[in-house]
């Protein structure tokens, strides 16, 4: 299978890019582990050329929107990832900052994450997440289930996709990876 | 009875009766189960006799989705019980609170908020 939902698009081959690769082996990716490698990015990224600011306001905004979001992504893949490896790479390209999680889940879910994925891209994603909120309020049960997408998207801007790809040797896992875009503020 | 001082790795979150007003400190970035002692200690607070409570977020640098889930859920419980005045007291250079507090108007209109 090869199949892409909103705004995907793989990094261009040579473009400048920071990939680091979790092979959790033993040790499986802690909770709080995601914050660290979120705030990692943000602080690399902030003294990249094309992101660095000599305006403390706006640097701050950088870290704090970069930080949630590789968070967000971050703390996705680590809740649905079936125990292979999480790969995280931020680049730039286009004047976008574009961070790509790669992380393997069951195939068996692959049908309720496309509907789920088609969904948070059909619609005003402030009025999806107004709803959202209040249908999590009446049904405490389903948690904040797609409530992080929703806020990158209607808070911070973002544009996001996904791809799910084959995995050759293991036909009970499928490739996702979820894609964000941003606006890098050109200084 | 939930505990009216909630600390963890890096966070705190603290009722201050006499002031009538919930801290948040540091950076919470839970898993959505481990925000149920703050939600059930929201929910006291909701269902204590006061008019009115501040929710401090000045000193809380960071909060993920599932944290600003539990906060607009509060913000939705008081708009449903309609008892009670809440403020809030945020911070502008904070990034994730400029962007995603505002939206707390939303679910309750009635709510005022600080942004400094």
């Amino acid at each position: 299978m090869n199949e892409s939902i909103g705004d995907f698009r793989e990094l261009g081959g040579g473009g400048a890019r920071v990939s680091l690769v979790f092979y959790p082996g033993d040790f499986p990716v802690r909770w709080s582990q995601c914050s660290a490698t979120a705030d990692f990015f943000a602080e690399y990224f902030a003294a990249v050329h094309a992101c660095r600011t000599a305006d403390e306001g706006a640097r701050n905004d950088f870290v704090g929107t970069i930080s949630y979001i590789v968070n967000e992504l971050v703390e996705n893949a680590v809740k649905f990832s079936v125990g292979e490896t999480v790969e995280v790479t931020v680049g730039i390209e286009d004047e976008e900052l574009v961070t790509i999680v790669a992380n393997h889940v069951l195939a068996a879910t692959v049908g309720p994450l496309l509907d789920k994925f088609r969904e948070l891209v059909s619609g005003d994603p402030q009025e999806m997440l107004f709803a959202r909120v209040e249908a999590n309020a009446e049904n405490p049960e389903d948690g904040a289930s797609g409530l992080g997408f929703l806020t990158m998207m209607a808070d911070y801007g973002a544009k996001l996709g996904w791809r799910f790809a084959a995995v050759h040797d293991n036909p009970n896992n499928v490739l996702l990876k979820t894609m964000a875009r941003l606006q890098v503020r050109n200084q | 009875m939930s505990a009216t001082d909630i600390k963890g790795p890096g966070y705190r979150v603290w009722y201050d009766e006499a002031a009538s007003t919930v801290h948040f400190e540091g950076s919470l970035r839970l898993g959505t189960a481990e925000y149920e002692p703050i939600a059930a200690l929201l929910e006291s607070v909701r269902t204590r006799p006061a008019k009115a409570i501040t929710l401090r977020m000045t000193d809380l640098v960071f909060l993920n989705s599932s944290g600003i889930n539990t906060l607009y859920k509060f913000v939705i419980g008081v708009r449903k019980s309609g008892a009670l005045e809440v403020h809030v007291d945020a911070s502008a250079t904070i990034p994730w609170q400029s962007k995603s507090l505002p939206n707390l108007r939303k679910f309750l209109p009635s709510i005022t908020i600080t942004m400094n």
